[in-house]
């Protein structure tokens, strides 16, 4: 896109001299260029002399420091310290490491130990362990939950407790406090108590930090130290805060001693935004952040989306029903809006997915659109929908990059290959995969070997003796099998069967160190599965590396225990601690993602497609029974209880914000493509869907009144299948 | 499809033409209160149900409320919907698709959850378990149980049966589950948790070993359900009310949004249905009930109960509306019916037939009605009365329809069966006599060939080295494509030939030179099919690694060019990887084994895809439909074999009469799923006392009425022509139903010496062998 101009108002911020004003609060709608504004003032901080190292750029979480980032790589930014662009998570752990000699034993910890930092994967694991007794009671009563769900929503109040503020005990009696159903809930809620507060107690006695307890370290025993306080403040004199309405409430307080201490300080904020409140963002602790500010600057002057765009966005978003609709003016004209929408109505999602990849190739390959331009986003996006959708771009030669939320480690081909090998490596763990697994295994182990043959070679030479799972040796084979094998194949075959034999007369590593080594010493070999195929490589070392945190987070020194137990999470299906994220460059390929993960990654793009128009999804939180991303916040008056009107006044707002965060970030158009049944088969209807009718009905009127061609009109019945209706 | 008025001309694509008659002009007029309409089959309750919706829709609404409009099952779903989006457009120029919403029970309980999972402890992503996962939870947590109480059987096994291991075997892999499957259904239906049964179990003192062990199952398989995060459709229907009973806000809000609730087929609606539309509706709320009382085929062992319906229409403060008036049926078919309902009612001996039906006569429409009865002139009905085997029964229907469908190309005929199993050996002999097909059996035809299709090709994955799996798979891959008898040769050639592959690596990764076919073996057009295949099974190859609906996805666009196919396969993908997510250790052969199961349980909450629930009579002229007289409800032809008309599946209570929820190994003659609920129900503190064999008499009496009234929905479903038939059972025993003999003595009486049909003079069918007769398996 063609660099813009600043504004005066922008220039007005960056070109401010150090110091005067102390501190800027900068606000407005998305899109008005308050995040470049910053960025510039960054290089001009480093360009008029400030040092790196005494700047601080704080943002909620590490993909919105990406601008910053991205600017600091420039070549034309001064030689130097380096600045650090962090999170509170990231200067808590780093920061703790640091202090933890001095402040363990008050925070309960045995100093003369180191902490263990854990993953969510190693969370889950102790957890579970707290968990299993409470489960076996019945204490969860009339929750019906997965146990990995159930467990997610204890670590999330925790969490919580942690990011807001107040005690980990405090978790069932704030729950309860809100709660208008039958009384058995509340023994839930107990339940839920006990767990969280026996899992603090382990983590307490085993110097075990899960993500809750090093937040809420770092602000109860390092922060609050004034030798600690003072090696921050001094450090960092010069303090950029961006997103301010991600971040969480304790994050806030931190920057609230901050900025009130240091030399410079930019705090920029998002209005109508918030997306993470369910991660526990504040966006009225943020808003309240501009006392501290000397200068208050208001940036709305739309740079990103069109002038149609943005009247669709307030037609959307500022409807009868939304709570932010005062202070708004009339009704958007429809006309404005005819370039900016294209709406489209479908009878079964899959022939509304073709459409879609249709429309983006036309995008890409005819109208020469980049691929970065375009994001197809819904407010849900499970496995089998990116699947299918991104195989429908690839087909059309459409860069994809998607991001796939976390999931069970077992579900990567090249993480089940790995550990079925290490199941045939220590047949001592009696642990015998069956045969399908091990033929897989071995198509993906061994180059060339395809499926038909793999299965033949099992089924000929998978054994299994006292328990035991067992390769036999290929020369065992009748000649006639082996022709059939191939003796090219059959000698990789011995080479891989080899090391593991191999590996079984010595005393056995740790697993991760198996992995490893069996990936570099064989398979990553020419005539094995793994060389030269970089997916497989990223998720070894993904593997690898969470091997290797578990066993720093399991008291054992007993290898084999440690890979028995590891493989025993991974088969209860625990997710894994790191996002696999496509490596595809953002400029070059197609978002393809829930419209929340869209929206935290704050980039605009020209075209964005909205699947699932007509899906309640849209706008409606995520329904945990045992946790409450509302209640658990700061702003929630203890003892008041959450009706069915909150819930419904949430949703609108979300809603509305929502839309007008999607539409601040679309530069020329939106697609908006409704199905008549989702893909379980049903039939939806959503509040998106009842606000885009309206503004249907508006425009069947508009032209009546105004004598003019106005918006497009649908007739529904013609829309089927997928007849654009504007 | 259905019977409505509107329908005769246009039978399903829309409605053209609407005059309603006086009933239905008073239903058009409902402005708002409790309505009750009594509507005999063929009244065109759906015409004017569709129409009052619309009506409302277009004159009493806000933009934020909907009409509600409850059916029974998802093909009802489709008709109603596609009614109103005509009736919007055509009468009121309004935008289609808004401003209603028809639902089954099922999915109108799903839309309320979903909107406030948390209130009943569930989160967003709940899922619903279908039944054959349910039915596999059950059965662990029922042998599981049975392994702890061992003394249940001796309990109620006959002392001759006690010892034989059948018997127990018998109870242990089939009866003692279809027991606790009714008990649990019964409690959800009650409202009842587990943990309320055990605190009145205790209080009473553990009475009854049945109910202690129903109990302990439904805990068992509450826990199960709950550890998968999963709730069945039971659950589904229990929660809903929860959920609005527990926040009066969210109830209210509700209230709002649906003004006015329309209610179809009310005759089936459990107790939790009507009590969770009477709390939607509110003390003064605006609720029109529709259903035909003499219609509920449903309430065996089932929640459902036809009584309520009844005790609404009586109520007070309920305008009760009777639409007796049918277009349907010839005046003798009519007369038939309201001659089986006065029999019932009045004059039979069998003990408790008087309230089978409810007192209500079909009567013909007047001669300019848009659907005027056809004349009585071309009307036929005959009673087949001599004994017959299964077997006869089965070749003498056939011949009929051998002779009579190429006669009557432009005219629609169906066979309607007791139970599945017969539907499909009507089938597989119609099949082999060249007649077309039409199945409405336990399974859609559809489901089933997408199934097949998926079935095969995740075969030849599962046996990767297999040829005569990769031959099914060719077949799966390549049957949809075959037009013609020449194309369906050449095919089934290659299939063979395939089948004959001697090294399927060979064929699949040639190596080394090595491969199959070799060059020219077939012919060139062969020779490109196979490789096409071959690049096909190689990229279904690499995939067979990946979570089963990614592998789905991948198959479908090989597999499938019809949107609905394709959506079906999708939701099979779906639905797979919810088993694989509760089963991890599954493997590729057991998931596709699954295939089968989903496609017979396309279900509750499976929404509509066309061909896929509806079926549509006027598009089979020509055709023969089979179906079960359950699934026959609703629609009509031409001409209609009722057959297996015997004691067995009609029975009247006669001393040899034996029923089918009786277990020949229990003592004293008990229905042991009646004895459950009548234990269950003593449990309550309202409850029954309960007195052993009292619920199994009660029973009887349930299923000899349900029956009477299952045989009424198969005479209805006759327009011009019927023939009634029935067989001896395979042990010969068997005897004409009470019901069978009364209705041929009246028509024999009331119709002297008119010609009966259906019963040919000479055989057409090939003869079967007296062995061959003898494996009929009716009774």
């Amino acid at each position: 896109m063609p660099k813009l101009e600043l504004t005066p108002a922008q220039k007005s911020i960056i070109l401010a001299p150090v110091g005067n004003p102390r501190a800027v609060f900068l606000h407005g709608p998305a899109g008005c260029g308050k995040t470049t504004a910053a960025v510039e003032r960054l290089r001009y901080l480093l360009d008029i002399g400030v040092r790196g190292d005494s700047l601080l750029v704080w943002v909620p979480q590490r993909s919105l420091g990406r601008p910053y980032s991205t600017a600091l790589r420039g070549p034309d930014v001064p030689a130097g310290p380096t600045v650090d662009v962090v999170s509170l998570d990231g200067l808590a752990r780093r920061t703790l490491e640091l202090f933890w000699p001095l402040v363990a034993a008050d925070a309960g910890f045995d100093p003369l130990r180191s902490p263990t930092f854990l993953t969510l994967e190693t969370t889950q694991y102790y957890l579970d362990q707290v968990v299993e007794p409470l489960y076996q009671e019945g204490a969860f009563g009339d929750v019906t939950l997965p146990r990995n769900r159930l467990m997610s929503q204890i670590i999330d109040n925790l969490n919580k407790a942690a990011l807001v503020g107040f005690a980990h005990t405090e978790i069932a009696s704030r729950l309860s406090s809100a709660w208008t159903g039958p009384s058995s809930r509340e023994r839930v809620y107990e339940a839920v108590q006990r767990a969280a507060t026996g899992f603090r107690d382990y983590c307490l006695a085993h110097n075990l930090l899960d993500f809750a307890l090093q937040v809420e370290t770092f602000m109860r025993f390092v922060w609050s130290r004034p030798e600690c306080q003072a090696f921050l403040l001094r450090g960092y004199r010069h303090v950029i805060a961006d997103n301010l309405e991600e971040d969480i409430p304790v994050a806030h307080d931190l920057l609230r001693a901050w900025v009130k201490q240091a030399d410079s300080a930019l705090l920029v904020m998002d209005e109508e935004a918030g997306f993470r409140s369910y991660l526990g963002a504040d966006p009225r602790g943020a808003a309240a952040l501009r006392d501290l500010c000397d200068r208050e600057v208001l940036l709305d002057l739309q740079q990103v989306a069109s002038a149609q765009v943005m009247a669709l966005g307030a037609g959307l978003a500022y409807s009868s029903r939304s709570p932010l609709r005062q202070g708004q003016t009339a009704a958007p004209d429809m006309a404005d809006m005819r370039s900016a929408l294209a709406v489209d109505q479908w009878h079964f999602h899959t022939d509304m997915l073709v459409f879609v990849a249709d429309e983006v190739e036309k995008l890409v390959h005819s109208a020469g659109i980049a691929p970065g331009e375009i994001a197809i986003v819904s407010p849900f996006v499970d496995d089998a929908l990116r699947f299918a959708l991104v195989t429908e771009l690839q087909r059309r030669k459409v860069p994809v990059r998607t991001h796939r939320p976390s999931r069970s480690l077992r579900e990567e081909p090249a993480v089940l290959c790995l550990l079925t090998l290490a199941q045939l490596a220590h047949p001592h763990w009696e642990q015998r995969p069956p045969a399908s697994q091990v033929a897989l295994a071995l198509t993906r182990a061994i180059n060339d070997l395809d499926l038909s043959r793999a299965t033949t070679l099992v089924r000929m030479l998978y054994r299994s003796k006292d328990s035991q799972p067992q390769l036999r040796e290929f020369g065992m084979m009748r000649s006639e099998a082996q022709q059939r094998i191939t003796y090219v194949l059959g000698e990789r075959y011995t080479g891989l069967r080899q090391r593991l034999m191999d590996y079984q007369q010595g005393q056995p590593p740790p697993l991760d160190v198996f992995l490893s080594r069996l990936f570099d010493e064989l398979l990553c070999r020419p005539g094995y599965g793994f060389h030269n195929d970089l997916d497989a490589a990223a998720a070894t070392a993904s593997l690898i590396e969470s091997v290797r945190k578990f066993r720093w987070a399991v008291e054992t020194s007993d290898n084999d225990e440690l890979g028995k137990r590891y493989l025993a999470m991974v088969g209860r299906g625990v997710l894994a601690a790191q996002y696999l994220r496509s490596g595809a460059d953002p400029d070059e390929a197609v978002f393809v993602g829930p419209a929340h993960t869209f929206l935290t990654e704050n980039r605009p793009v020209s075209y964005q497609f909205w699947l699932f128009a007509n899906s309640p999804a849209w706008g409606r939180r995520l329904y945990q029974p045992l946790t409450h991303p509302f209640v658990l916040t700061r702003h929630w008056p203890r003892g008041t209880q959450w009706t069915d009107e909150d819930e419904f006044q949430t949703g609108e707002e979300t809603l509305s914000r929502l839309i007008l965060g999607l539409t601040r970030r679309c530069r020329e158009q939106v697609y908006l493509t409704f199905c008549d049944l989702n893909p379980r088969g049903r039939e939806e209807r959503g509040p998106l869907a009842d606000r885009m009718q309206n503004l249907l009905r508006q425009a069947r009127r508009q032209p009546e009144r105004k004598g003019a061609d106005g918006f497009g009109t649908g007739d529904a019945e013609h829309a089927i299948p997928g007849d654009s209706l504007v | 499809m259905g019977s409505g008025q509107a329908t005769q001309n246009m039978p399903f694509q829309g409605i053209v033409l609407f005059r309603p008659r006086e009933s239905q002009k008073r239903i058009l007029s409902y402005s708002g209160g409790l309505m009750g309409v009594a509507a005999v089959p063929g009244s065109g309750k759906t015409a004017v149900l569709s129409a009052l919706a619309a009506r409302l829709v277009a004159t009493s609404l806000d933009s934020d409320q909907e009409v509600l409009i409850v059916t029974l099952v998802n093909s009802a779903v489709d008709n109603f919907s596609s009614r109103i989006r005509q009736c919007l457009k055509s009468d009121y120029g309004l935008l289609p698709g808004m401003g209603y919403r028809v639902r089954t029970l099922h999915s109108l309980s799903l839309d309320v959850v979903r909107e406030r999972p948390g209130l009943v402890g569930l989160a967003d992503d709940f899922a619903v378990a279908d039944e054959a996962e349910c039915d596999r939870l059950l059965k662990e947590v029922v042998q599981s149980a049975l392994r702890t109480r061992p003394e249940l059987f001796s309990n109620y096994a006959r002392p001759e049966c006690e010892s034989q291991s059948w018997a127990r075997q018998s109870w242990q892999d089939d009866k003692a589950l279809q027991v606790a499957r009714a008990f649990i259904r019964q409690a959800k239906d009650r409202q009842s948790t587990p943990e309320l049964l055990q605190s009145w179990l205790t209080a009473r003192g553990d009475p009854w070993p049945l109910a202690s062990f129903c109990a302990s199952v439904f805990a068992d398989y509450q826990r199960g359900l709950a550890y998968r995060g999963k709730v069945d459709f039971d659950d589904l229907v229990s929660h809903a009310y929860t959920a609005l009973r527990l926040d009066e806000d969210y109830l209210q809000r509700c209230r709002h949004r649906w003004p006015f609730v329309l209610e179809d087929e009310a005759q089936d609606s459990s107790r939790l249905q009507q009590d969770l539309l009477a709390l939607l509706t509110g003390s003064n709320g605006n609720w029109v009930r529709v259903g035909d009382a003499n219609q509920a085929v449903y309430n065996t062992f089932t929640t459902a109960n036809p009584r309520l319906l009844n005790e609404f229409l009586q109520r007070p403060d309920v305008q009760p509306i009777e639409m007796q008036e049918s277009g349907r049926s010839a005046r003798p078919i009519q007369e038939l019916a309201n001659h089986l309902v006065d029999w019932a009612m009045e004059e039979t001996h069998i003990p408790h037939a008087g309230t089978a039906f409810r007192a209500q006569h079909l009567r013909v429409t007047e001669a300019d009605d848009p659907q005027a009865n056809p004349p009585g002139g071309d009307c036929r009905v005959s009673f087949f009365g001599p004994a017959q085997s299964p077997d006869r029964e089965l070749q003498r229907v056939v011949r009929s329809l051998v002779k009579w469908v190429p006669k009557n190309p432009q005219r629609t005929v169906a066979v309607l069966t007791p139970d599945n199993a017969r539907g499909a050996e009507f089938v597989k002999l119609l099949q082999s006599h060249g007649l077309t097909c039409v199945e409405l059996l336990n399974k859609s035809s559809p489901a089933r060939s997408t199934a097949e299709t998926l079935q095969g090709v995740l075969g030849c994955l599962a046996d990767p080295d297999s040829p005569a799996k990769l031959s099914q798979a060719f077949l799966a891959w390549q049957w949809r494509q075959v037009k013609s008898p020449e194309t369906r040769t050449a095919v089934q050639a290659l299939a063979a030939s395939i089948a004959a592959c001697p090294r399927v690596e060979e064929y699949l990764w040639p190596r080394a030179g090595v491969t199959w076919p070799n060059a020219h073996e077939f012919a060139d057009e062969a020779t490109q099919f196979l490789a096409d295949f071959r690049e096909r099974v190689q990229r279904w190859q690499a995939a067979a690694g990946l979570p089963i609906d990614q592998l789905l996805l991948t198959l479908i666009p090989d597999l499938f060019d019809q949107p609905a196919d394709i959506v079906r396969a999708y939701r099979f993908a779906v639905v797979l990887r919810d088993y694989s997510d509760t089963n991890p250790n599954w493997t590729l052969r057991q998931l596709a084994a699954e295939i089968d199961r989903i496609a017979s349980n396309e279900r509750h909450l499976a929404g509509a895809l066309g061909e896929d629930v509806t079926l549509d009579p006027e598009k089979h002229r020509g055709e023969v439909v089979v179906a079960t007289m359950h699934k026959a409800k609703g629609l009509e032809w031409d001409r209609v074999y009722l057959t297996a008309l015997n004691n067995y599946d009609f029975p009247s209570g006669a001393e040899l009469d034996s029923f089918k929820s009786e277990y020949w190994f229990v003592r004293d003659g008990l229905n042991l799923q009646a004895e459950a609920l009548g234990q269950l129900e003593a449990l309550r503190p309202e409850g029954r006392p309960y007195v052993e064999g009292e619920p199994s008499t009660e029973a009887r009496w349930d299923y000899i009425q349900e029956r009477l009234r299952l045989l009424y929905v198969g005479i209805t479903r006759a327009r011009r022509e019927l023939i009634a038939t029935w067989n001896t059972g395979k042990k010969r025993t068997q005897t004409p139903a009470v019901a069978f003999t009364e209705l041929r003595t009246f028509w024999e009486q009331s119709h002297p010496g008119v010609e009966g049909i259906g019963e040919p003079s000479s055989p057409v069918a090939p003869q079967l062998s007296p062995d061959q007769e003898e494996r009929g398996n009716v009774a």
